[in-house]
């Protein structure tokens, strides 16, 4: 200090101040709560620069594919020929159009199969972006300004690896020839296309008509260039002439739109839940920093500085601790970007690792702005210190609220300017409000209360209320950090286990191992007619009829509901409509009634009951579907759900029997098939009959799904870590901030002759009582925080299931009290000889 | 008050350090405070410790109070109880002892009051506040009793740990430069208290000092050097004296 003293009173030039704060900086650099400090911080740093980076990839990734290298402004599709009279008046209405249509079909060469996707193209496709080909799998990519030529065929990368083929080779698809030309690395519309990730191949949209597909199982859809003006015309005119159609436009809606918009919320979720956490952790340790940097600006000046010398000396050292930390948390961040983009190519194909230079100054610049407020109140306080300050131990008390209440409105605002969602911000910033307002006044009325009730008893437990109502204020503080964390924890983990609930109740127990999604009948005939011949058996054989619903009571779906669903994305397109007379045996009936068998009145529907809650139906309610170009209404009569244990083949849309007769449509099978690992080689012959026949191997369906879940696992459960992580950090530093007047405290019970086990055991009444404070704040915090959040924002139905959310806050709180008494044995360890030496 | 009956009950309990030493290793050069070290503090009686810094006087104190364990010799705790005399190992004098400090610490979140109460309610005593009260009152702070220890003067606080240590009716009040940091005028007050409560309570007060004013106005006076403890003032106890048979 002799040396420092000197220094200090002599330091005039900035650089000798520099010098000063560096040498102040290194002092402290093992000083616990520097060290949680610097924790605190930097995962923050590595969290908000990893997260923005990954987010801003993936959103670039998007608009890329939807912009640029979209392929089209906007794609009108149907599962019929556009008409010529259509085709006319499309064309009149954007600038340019390209016709492309799509089928999926079984291909098979030389004993091997695959099912994909052939894609049929005009020759002026395409229509914008960069088509990209090759003619090896090593060689050059070259830009193709037109597609395949009539009697040629191109291949994906990966069609092309599986079938061993090279160029020149003659391959077969329903007896026509084609001539492999060239390998496709790139299609420009292929995000626009739908997700879907079947292998490809692509021909001329002239050789198409010569395989002589059936017209319905067809996708017909033209690329059309417009301008946004267009648009809503275009809507319209959609809207009146083809109510079938799916029209999708680069402004939003694609394909992905749902599932991306679920987790990018999460993660927005998580980075506004990471902001709190920290914000909390910060203030719970800058108000230790507080009294120590007074003290050592007092001293400075006791000592003949200049108070600008304190402040100054503060601010350097501040900036050491944040730029040494810039190298590790830049790398971590770098790395884990890499991470996350690498789990994402799954899903987001050549999606590439790529540093935002600009990005990341700017969010450093933000985080940096973020520390800077919570310090603020340290150099608030220093140009109020003074060389009294030394003499009296006043410390600052409730003084500072004003300022707190300051601090926590300008984080509000900055975490709204951060984030692109300012209503999931409104809404868990109003929820953690009721839960601050809700902790505050539990712990004055608990303690309160407490000290009243326990007057007459004796025991430990009156003098711990005793003590905590005494100490209201920075008890209420270290509650409200511990209560708000175990919040916005258990949300965080409820909310994890309910999407993922959502995703694992897509996957179906199945029977048999091979899936056939859509057969004619023509086909089933022969199915049938080739498993009985071949032993094979048939599990499960259901007819449906393909429907677009257009209309719920007379209004668009767009009137009847704007909220987002996985069931009103799924209505956008044609759904399988099944007709019956008995509730199938793998159904339930959950409300209405189920038709009689060949009832007169054939106008009734049946709906799945999660898909009723999520479209807001009711019972009454009228349906209009197009089906095969016309126009069918129904009653909602019944409402049904999945039972497991007999067959997976189920429907969300059932009407009766009686039906059939008065619509005019193609009838499809479902089917499900037992085929054992020697008959594999039969499916050969099936598909070379039959190309179009959808058939799904087991293993492949559930792959898919498997690989969809495990990505926003993955996602999801990554965030969870940081902010688990976090939650300790909050809870180690409000233990930390209050450590040196715990340590006091029991010093000061030692010395009235009491031992370490008195002082132990009330600790642990102490935490307890802390913890089930902060319990009923967060249990009230995350229901109304579900209540807000969950259909606004993730387009799931809330039900709290609170025997796992109290399971789950008892395991938090176990662990944290757990945390807090191992944490406070250390000031146990405090003795009376501290307060003599002190 | 109680404290009157206290007197006239139990006269005799005794604290007794013999051939007590005291060193630690530092950088493993051996530091010894002091060697084969005699003391008998008696219940009721006022003793003043002086010395230069770093003598070991704080230690000394931890030792008496059976907080700390000496390097070689033996303490023991001889109890004038309902029992009769019972002689025990220092351990047992825990519930039967109470600090003042040169820096007060009292806690800043409480008012005199409910500092001085604190030890009675953490013996679960239903009487605290107004015995704290009573005590205040002894101390001269009656009026002060619901201010918080940073609106009270050095003095005032140093009066407030008073009453908070003899509240509780220990038998040995320790005091590590109780007047250290108050001027003269209140560390003469002050010192006039603590003599006068402990004596109110049959308390033996043991108390580290720097003040000869403070030492002089004790029973007994000793000096802790580098070479030993010599008594400057005291007639009933000789210097190195034993009680051979206990
Ligand atoms: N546990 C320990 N380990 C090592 N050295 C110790 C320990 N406890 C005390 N000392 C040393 O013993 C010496 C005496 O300390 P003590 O606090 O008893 O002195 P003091 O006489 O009370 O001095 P002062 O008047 O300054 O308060 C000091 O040099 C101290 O550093
Ligand atoms: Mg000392």
């Amino acid at each position: 200090m002799l040396i420092t003293s000197r220094a200090l009173i002599e330091s005039r030039t900035l650089l000798e101040r520099t010098k000063l704060a560096w040498q102040f900086y290194r002092q402290e650099y093992h000083l616990p709560q520097q060290r949680l400090l610097r924790w605190t911080q930097t995962i923050l740093l590595i969290f908000m620069l990893a997260l923005t980076q990954s987010s801003f990839s993936v959103q670039q990734y998007l608009t890329q594919n939807l912009q640029g290298l979209l392929g089209a402004d906007a794609k009108i599709s149907q599962r019929q020929p556009f008409t010529n009279q259509q085709v006319n008046d499309l064309s009149e209405q954007v600038k340019e159009l390209v016709a492309t249509q799509q089928i999926k079909i079984n291909f098979s060469h030389q004993d091997s199969w695959q099912y994909i996707s052939l894609k049929a193209v005009a020759d002026s496709y395409p229509l914008q972006g960069e088509l990209l080909t090759a003619t090896s799998l090593a060689g050059n990519t070259e830009q193709s300004l037109t597609g395949p030529k009539q009697g040629e065929i191109w291949f994906d990368s990966r069609l092309f690896a599986s079938f061993n083929l090279k160029t020149g080779d003659i391959v077969h698809i329903a007896k026509q020839e084609f001539v492999f030309t060239k390998l496709i690395k790139h299609e420009p519309d292929r995000l626009m296309a739908g997700h879907n990730v079947a292998m490809r191949a692509m021909i001329n949209i002239a050789d198409m008509a010569k395989l002589n597909f059936s017209e319905n199982l067809i996708n017909y859809r033209y690329l059309l260039a417009l301008d946004s003006t267009q648009l809503s015309s275009l809507q319209d005119w959609q809207q009146q002439h083809l109510p079938a159609a799916q029209l999708v436009h680069k402004q939003g809606n694609h394909p992905l739109a749902l599932f991306w918009q679920r987790t990018e919320n999460f993660i927005g979720l998580a980075s506004i839940i990471l902001f709190f956490m920290a914000a909390i952790a910060i203030e719970q340790i800058a108000l230790k920093h507080q009294n120590k940097e007074q003290y050592f600006s007092a001293v400075c000046m006791s000592l003949g500085a200049s108070k600008s010398t304190g402040i100054v000396v503060s601010i350097l050292k501040w900036c050491f601790s944040l730029l040494l930390l810039l190298p590790i948390a830049l790398l971590a961040a770098a790395a884990c970007h890499w991470l996350i983009i690498h789990y994402l190519t799954d899903n987001f194909p050549n999606l590439q690792w790529q540093w935002h230079y600009g990005l990341s100054l700017k969010t450093l610049a933000f985080i940096s702005l973020i520390f800077a407020l919570f310090y603020l109140p340290v150099w608030y306080s220093l140009l109020n210190s003074s060389v009294g300050k030394l003499f009296t131990s006043a410390k600052n008390t409730g003084s500072n609220f004003g300022q707190k209440l300051v601090s926590v409105a300008v984080l509000v605002i900055v975490v709204l300017a951060y984030s692109d969602n300012a209503l999931l911000t409104m809404m868990l910033v109003g929820a953690m409000l009721v839960t601050i307002v809700l902790i505050l006044l539990l712990s004055w009325l608990v303690l309160t209360l407490g000290e009243k009730f326990t007057q007459n008893l004796s025991g430990l437990l009156p003098f711990v209320f005793f003590m905590m109502k005494q100490r209201l204020v920075s008890k209420s503080t270290q509650i409200l950090g511990v209560g708000l964390s175990a919040f916005l924890l258990l949300f965080t983990l409820m909310l994890m286990h309910d999407l993922g609930k959502t995703m694992s109740s897509y996957q179906r127990q199945h029977d048999g191992n091979l899936m056939v999604s859509k057969a004619t009948n023509d086909q089933l005939s022969y199915l049938k007619n080739w498993a009985s011949e071949h032993n094979i058996i048939i599990r499960q054989n259901k007819s449906y009829m393909q429907a677009k619903l257009i209309e719920i009571n007379e209004q668009s779906l767009a009137e009847h509901t704007d909220k987002p669903s996985d069931s009103l994305a799924t209505f956008s397109r044609e759904i399988r409509m099944h007709w019956n007379n008995q509730l199938p045996s793998n159904n339930r009936l959950l409300s209405g009634t189920w038709w009689q068998a060949d009832s007169d009145n054939w106008q009734q529907v049946s709906v799945e009951q999660e898909v009723l809650t999520d479209m807001g139906l009711s019972l009454g309610d009228e349906l209009t579907f197009i089906i095969s170009g016309q126009r069918y209404s129904f009653i909602i009569t019944a409402s049904h759900e999945f039972k497991p244990g007999n067959g997976s083949i189920t429907f969300w849309i059932q009407i009766p029997t009686a039906a059939i007769a008065h619509i005019q449509a193609n009838h499809y099978s479902m089917a499900s098939l037992e085929v054992s690992e020697q008959q594999q080689p039969l499916l050969a012959e099936l598909w070379q009959k039959f190309p179009t026949l959808r058939m799904v191997s087991l293993q492949q369906m559930t792959e898919r799904f498997d690989n969809l879940l495990a990505m926003i696992t993955k996602v999801i459960s990554g965030f969870s870590m940081l902010i688990i992580l976090l939650a300790g950090i909050v809870i180690l530093a409000s233990i930390n901030a209050v450590e040196a007047n715990e340590q006091k405290k029991n010093s000061i019970i030692m010395s009235f002759g009491f031992n370490r086990m008195t002082c132990l055991k009330l600790n642990i009444i102490e935490w307890l009582i802390t913890a089930m404070i902060a319990a009923a704040g967060a249990i009230v915090g995350t229901y109304l925080a579900g209540l807000l959040i969950y259909k606004s924002q993730f387009s799931l139905n809330y039900q709290p299931d609170f025997v796992w959310l109290f399971v789950t806050l008892f395991i938090i709180l176990a662990s944290v009290t757990s945390l807090g008494i191992i944490a406070s044995r250390k000031s146990l360890n405090s003795s009376i000889r501290q307060l003599m030496t002190e | 008050m109680s404290s009157t009956t206290h007197s006239s009950n139990i006269q005799a309990s005794y604290i007794q350090l013999r051939n007590i030493s005291q060193s630690f290793a530092l950088n493993d050069t051996k530091v010894t405070l002091f060697e084969q070290l005699n003391l008998t503090i008696r219940q009721g009686q006022s003793y003043a410790i002086m010395g230069p810094s770093g003598a070991g006087k704080s230690s000394l104190l931890m030792l008496m109070s059976g907080l700390e364990l000496p390097s070689s010799g033996q303490g023991v705790y001889v109890k004038d109880g309902v029992k009769g005399k019972q002689e025990s190992s220092l351990e047992a004098l825990r519930p039967d002892i109470g600090f003042i400090f040169q820096q007060f610490h009292l806690l800043p979140e409480l008012t005199a009051l409910n500092n001085v109460a604190l030890p009675l309610k953490l013996r679960g005593d239903k009487e605290a506040i107004s015995k704290a009260k009573v005590m205040l009152t002894k101390v001269g702070l009656q009026d002060r009793i619901h201010h918080n220890p940073n609106e009270l003067s050095g003095g005032e606080q140093q009066r407030v740990a008073i009453a908070r240590a003899l509240v509780f009716e220990p038998r040995f009040i320790f005091a590590d430069e109780p007047t250290g940091n108050l001027d003269e005028k209140s560390a003469g007050d002050i010192a006039n208290i603590l003599l006068n409560c402990c004596k109110d309570s049959n308390a033996a007060l043991i108390m580290v000092t720097h003040s000869q004013v403070l030492a002089n106005k004790a029973e007994h006076v000793f000096n802790l050097t580098h070479d030993g403890l010599t008594q400057l003032k005291g007639y009933n106890t000789k210097i190195g004296h034993l009680e051979a048979a206990c």
